[in-house]
């Protein structure tokens, strides 16, 4: 009776090391670690509760027949109450790796936006219409450690003829010092007014269904080099009720290849550099709050692949204000132009662009009015290359409805008139009706 | 006019391969631990006003809590009112509760910013505690309760979530987006 009893303690204590040992494993399969814990540490206090009982009843009967068997109860007490507090430990152990699982530096935590829509012109290519894919915009930031910090940005995107292609839109590793200066390098949005760094590739994070059409995507038609490779140099000085915002940046010059700007992800034969600045003023409490300007300016040597080929020193200043609360988001943002020609006797050329946008988060959606701008010299080589660089305007009114925190609908209603002629556009006006379904995950 | 057929990236990479790659590397989504408690979380966050306050120390009280980013201008608003009425129903009621809302951003956010928060948005109650704390101890608690949100540059993106713990520390009821009516729920 006492061996039996003996074993069975033995066994139990046994069965919960075993239990205890592939646990992790079993875990790692299991939708909770939490419930796994919980469950283990019921069984574990349901087993000590066992053993007690039955240690209890072997020393009863222990003192019943002292003369009988006594080595193997004698030993069974210590050896269970060692395996226990191998299993308490254990189950420490796990509780601190489930714990510091939040911050598991092995995992890679995927996200991204996704789009579709229906038009009567196609928001990238007016030619085009009815119903459209829009981009599969995957964002991968590993956590690294404490200061190096890394970014990854791959868009599955519908090009304006209709292909899809596959881009890393941004690829930026860097070092972080504090809040007030991290160190990128590689492919970044480049740090010019506020859109272009504030809202990127996904179309759920902004509000509007879609950019200003000068502050498009290279190879959406964009006119402005939003992408650089290079290093960037951000960040942020805290004061009382604000913060100073401020980045510095260089890398390779751009080149127009086909009619788009290509950001030289691979470096430059000409060895020129783009270069610039930004420095802007956050306010974050009182009645300012939620107001931002900014100042920022660049410039570039920018060739083209025509023969003979064109450089142009793009020189560009320009600001921004945002006044971003919970009720308004209003944006607004200018750039000036002053290109000289480099190659040729074409002299220098001035242009502008610009945009005002006002929304309303109101209850049951967000109204906005966009109104943008572009007046492009068709003599600056720059312009004239690119596949939209002709002057134009737009008006714009849409609406956000957010479906739920993770999805939106928006509609928009816009009158364009295309004002240049130029060898890829012709002068023209025409009238959009879009609507688009944008979700992130 | 259209030059994406040169795109080098475009050429080199079939789309099967880049979603092989990228659905290889996903990694599985947070999942709240059920019948967690408070006393299970991590104790350290600063407050608003620059103390040291844990979760702990709330002991006897229903505790509501929430994750949120200051800079949030839609889906934490609503949070916050929504919270609010949880406050009145409460108040209505004669119960005591705390609301405790954790920064999701502490890198970005910390004392400093909830204070001028609070002040933005006039709350003057003292049972409402706006918290930050270390990077890890923030996504312990997050991934803990469930909590699930990743930084896109500047932006943090989260859900509309809120926890309530009753006296004794125990997670007595999930509040979220499909939760109609928080203030009724309690």
């Amino acid at each position: 009776m006492i061996k039996q009893a003996g074993n069975t303690a033995r066994g139990l204590a046994l069965a919960v090391a075993a239990f205890s040992a592939i646990a992790p494993i079993a875990s790692r399969g299991a939708g909770s670690e939490g419930e796994q814990i919980a469950e283990l540490k019921q069984k574990l206090d349901q087993s000590l509760k066992m053993i007690e009982a039955l240690t209890a009843r072997v020393r009863q009967l222990e003192a019943a027949q002292p003369a009988s068997t006594p080595t193997a109860a004698a030993t069974a007490v210590p050896a269970d109450a060692q395996r226990i507090e191998t299993v308490e430990n254990r189950v420490a152990q796990m509780e601190a790796s489930n714990a510091a699982r939040g911050g598991d530096s092995s995992s890679l935590p995927m996200h991204g936006f996704a789009d579709v829509g229906v038009a009567n012109h196609n928001p990238w290519n007016p030619d085009l219409k009815g119903y459209y894919v829009g981009d599969l915009d995957f964002y991968l930031t590993p956590r690294l450690g404490t200061h190096t910090k890394a970014l990854f940005e791959l868009n599955f995107e519908t090009d304006t003829d209709g292909s899809i292609g596959v881009d890393l839109e941004r690829a930026q590793i860097g070092y972080s010092f504090s809040d007030a200066a991290t160190v990128w390098l590689g492919r970044f949005h480049t740090p010019f007014g506020y859109m272009n760094t504030a809202l990127h590739h996904g179309s759920w994070i902004a509000n509007a269904l879609r950019r200003p059409a000068f502050l498009n995507f290279e190879d959406h038609d964009g006119i402005l080099p939003v992408h650089t490779v290079g290093a960037w140099l951000t960040g942020a000085a805290h004061g009382e009720g604000g913060k100073l915002l401020y980045d510095v940046y260089m890398g390779n010059g751009q080149r127009i290849s086909g009619g788009v700007i290509d950001m030289r992800n691979a470096g430059n034969d000409h060895g020129q550099l783009i270069a610039g600045g930004r420095l802007g003023y956050q306010w974050t409490e009182g009645a300012a709050e939620g107001l931002q300007f900014g100042l920022h300016g660049f410039s570039s040597k920018i060739g083209d692949d025509q023969v003979p080929e064109h450089n142009t020193q793009l020189r560009v200043v320009g600001g921004y204000g945002v006044y971003d609360t919970d009720r308004w988001e209003h944006i607004f943002e200018i750039y000036l132009f002053d290109n000289k020609d480099v190659s040729g006797n074409g002299g220098t050329h001035k242009s502008t662009a610009g945009f005002a946008q006002f929304a309303y988060r109101a209850p049951f959606g967000v109204p906005y009015l966009r109104y943008e701008r572009a007046s492009l010299q068709q003599a600056d080589q720059y312009f004239a290359q690119q596949a939209f660089g002709a002057s134009y305007w737009r008006a714009a009114i849409g609406i956000r409805f957010d479906i739920d925190p993770k999805s939106a609908l928006k509609l928009e209603l816009a009158n364009t008139h295309v004002t240049d002629q130029t060898p890829n556009q012709i002068q023209r006006e025409y009238d959009d009706a879009l609507a688009q379904y944008a979700i992130r995950f | 006019m259209n030059a994406r057929c040169n795109r080098p990236i475009a050429r080199l990479c079939s789309l099967p391969v880049w979603f092989a790659a990228l659905f290889l590397a996903m990694a599985p989504p947070a999942v709240p631990a059920a019948g967690v408690g408070l006393s299970q979380l991590p104790q350290r966050w600063l407050g608003d006003d620059g103390r040291a306050i844990a979760f702990n120390s709330l002991a006897g009280r229903r505790v509501v809590l929430t994750m949120a980013f200051a800079g949030c201008h839609v889906i934490c608003p609503l949070t916050i009112r929504r919270l609010q009425q949880m406050q009145r129903r409460f108040d209505a009621r004669g119960e005591r509760a705390d609301f405790v809302i954790v920064g999701y951003d502490p890198e970005n956010e910390g004392p400093a910013d909830w204070r001028a928060f609070r002040a933005n948005h006039h709350f003057d109650r003292s049972n409402w505690h706006f918290l930050s704390g270390s990077r890890d101890d923030t996504e312990r608690l997050a991934h803990q309760l469930g909590f699930e949100f990743w930084k896109y540059d500047e932006h943090v993106m989260h859900g509309m979530r809120a926890l309530v713990f009753d006296a004794r520390g125990q997670l007595q009821l999930e509040l979220d987006s499909d939760t109609k009516n928080w203030a009724s729920a309690i």
